[in-house]
């Protein structure tokens, strides 16, 4: 456990001495959630059904959430770390491998519920009500800084296998389709049928109706225990995959 | 240097270690190796020659294809955990993290070995000061110089004061000045009982700091004992003959059939003679050069060096080969 808490402590110094690498991922969510709400206001007033009585801005806060989250900075700083040669040293340390990879995670949570807390004010600010108040907000940020928390296993997965900056950099674009083909823009019965049939097998789906929920809705146990199981699960199967692919480097 | 006797427990022994990566390609092949408790052991050879292949293998980052090896006393596949609590390692790519001090990277070091809180930060004080970069410890490693970051990265190898170090072509890239100040400091941590598993492709360096070297060479060990051993087995010396304009070729025929010549070696600008007496030889010389009106510059004696080893056991220089890389870099 100590050498976890050292390995997060020395990530978490690297997100605040790299602001660099973490501004422009917080950059782009609160751009297209002022864009996207600039743009469709209009179409969606707050007496749209689904809004219930607020503005768009609060069905699109969720998916602002999870694209600051979703991040493969973790990815990149492993395979940086590859690079330099100090994963070697860290290889070669009388330390448990997966300490390696839960000190990333440790990274993540605290990038996840900083840059999820700001998005979640920014979103406030433009207009958006949480319905379950600031506990209910408390659990947005810690949702969607777990599912960051989940989805940096792909970065950290991408890192290990290829050992290449580039690669482990164009992972990050694969999380564009899970993210737009879910209920995004509209709720699933609004997409066509075969949007909401890609949208409803897409995991992420579940996620943001989940935030959604919190949000527009309030406490809604079915919709946050699912978005919970899907970043268990996700999460599980991610970190599982790194910690197995770390175990076996060079094996 | 300090006498080493028979008795002297193994730090290190590899008994038939071979690594054969994807593709077929054999990068050590069958090596047995046995390093006596305190010595300074050098690995020379040249790039290429398996040497940072074999230092993984020991360090327990790469696993053997075959063979078996211990340090410590502790087999590198099944006690990996042991072995790695018992060594240092400074690996040649220097692996110092720059988003962190060299007093944050220290003390990191240190909790990894265990040495935590006051005693973690009094060791990284420690080694600070003792590998002269207290003024720059507060500094980020990225802004440390080249043999600055060397000396960092060996004191991260020896938070834990371990019993065997390995240290992988530590001055490669160094300016002369900070390559001695490495020298000194391998002697400085051999004299405090560690053993130092040291890598190079500096013929000078093994000379001077080792004990005893192995010459690798394409994957194999072609020749092993201490320095002196190894120059005084090749029982000749070595004649140079600047040629300073003269034909080469013209200059090899005159001096053929000179006694107790046993090989020429021609090299930029200059011939090389291996003879069995070089000082009685050099009159003999100057006369077969006088007759054939040959024009040659100055002509000196040596005693065989490691290179003359090198080239006697592979049929190659490595000192040409050590310098074009120089020059690459």
């Amino acid at each position: 456990m100590t050498e976890v808490l050292l390995l997060g402590r020395r990530a978490v110094r690297e997100v605040v001495r790299y602001p660099e690498a973490t501004i422009p991922t917080l950059f782009i969510p609160l751009f297209f959630l002022a864009v996207n709400i600039g743009q469709v206001s209009k179409t969606f007033p707050s007496s749209t059904p689904f809004l219930r009585g607020q503005g768009y801005v609060a069905f699109q806060l969720p998916v602002s959430l999870m694209f600051a989250v979703a991040t493969a900075t973790s990815g990149l700083a492993l395979v940086t770390a590859i690079d330099l040669g100090y994963f070697d040293k860290l290889l070669v340390a009388p330390i448990r491998r997966s300490s390696i990879i839960f000190g990333r995670l440790a990274a993540d949570l605290v990038r996840g519920i900083g840059g999820s807390a700001l998005v979640l004010l920014f979103g406030i600010a433009l207009g958006a009500h949480v319905e379950s108040g600031v506990a209910g907000a408390v659990v947005i940020v810690l949702l969607a800084a777990m599912f960051g928390v989940a989805y940096a296993g792909f970065g950290i997965l991408i890192a290990l296998r290829t050992r290449n900056v580039q690669a482990t950099q164009s992972s990050f674009l694969l999380f564009f389709p899970l993210l737009f083909l879910t209920p995004n823009f509209v709720p699933f019965d609004r997409l066509s049928p075969a949007m909401e049939t890609l949208a409803r097998i897409n995991p992420v789906s579940y996620v943001i109706v989940g935030l959604r929920s919190l949000v527009i809705d309030g406490w809604n146990a079915g919709d946050i225990g699912i978005a919970i199981g899907v970043i268990v699960a996700l999460g599980a199967a991610l970190t599982g995959l790194s910690l197995h692919t770390i175990a076996t480097y060079d094996r | 240097m300090p006498m080493r006797t028979e008795e002297q427990p193994t730090a290190i022994a590899a008994m038939c270690l071979r690594r054969t990566f994807k593709g077929g390609i054999e990068a050590v092949r069958d090596i047995d190796l046995a390093v006596s408790a305190g010595e300074v052991f050098g690995f020379l050879g040249p790039n290429g020659a398996g040497k940072t292949t074999t230092v993984r293998m020991l360090c327990t980052l790469l696993p053997p294809t075959s063979g078996s090896a211990t340090v410590a006393g502790l087999d590198v596949v099944g006690d990996g955990a042991a072995v790695r609590r018992s060594i240092g390692v400074a690996l040649q790519e220097i692996g110092l993290d720059p988003v962190q001090t060299g007093r944050e990277l220290l003390e990191l070091q240190c909790g990894l070995y265990g040495i935590t809180g006051r005693s973690g930060r009094e060791r990284a004080a420690e080694l600070l000061e003792l590998l002269g970069l207290t003024d720059a410890a507060d500094r980020r490693t990225k802004t440390y110089s080249g043999g600055m970051k060397r000396r960092l990265d060996l004191a991260s190898a020896l938070v834990h004061s371990p019993q065997v170090l390995f240290l992988d072509e530590p001055t490669t890239g160094l300016d002369p000045a900070s390559r001695l100040t490495v020298w000194d400091e391998v002697r400085r941590i051999n004299a405090s009982g560690t053993t130092v598993f040291l890598t190079t492709q500096y013929l000078e360096e093994a000379d001077k700091l080792c004990d005893r070297v192995a010459i690798i060479d394409d994957g194999r060990i072609v020749a092993e004992g201490t320095p002196e051993r190894l120059k005084a087995e090749m029982g000749h010396d070595v004649v140079s003959v600047s040629l300073n304009g003269a034909d080469p070729d013209a200059t090899q025929s005159a001096l053929a059939g000179l006694p107790g010549l046993e090989r020429v070696m021609p090299e930029p600008g200059a011939l090389a003679l291996y003879v069995a007496d070089g000082a009685n030889s050099i009159a003999e010389i100057v006369r077969r050069l006088d007759r054939d009106r040959i024009e040659v510059g100055a002509i000196s004696v040596a005693r065989p060096s490691l290179d003359d080893v090198f080239l006697n056991a592979t049929g190659r220089r490595l000192e040409g080969q050590e310098q074009s890389q120089e020059a690459e870099q």
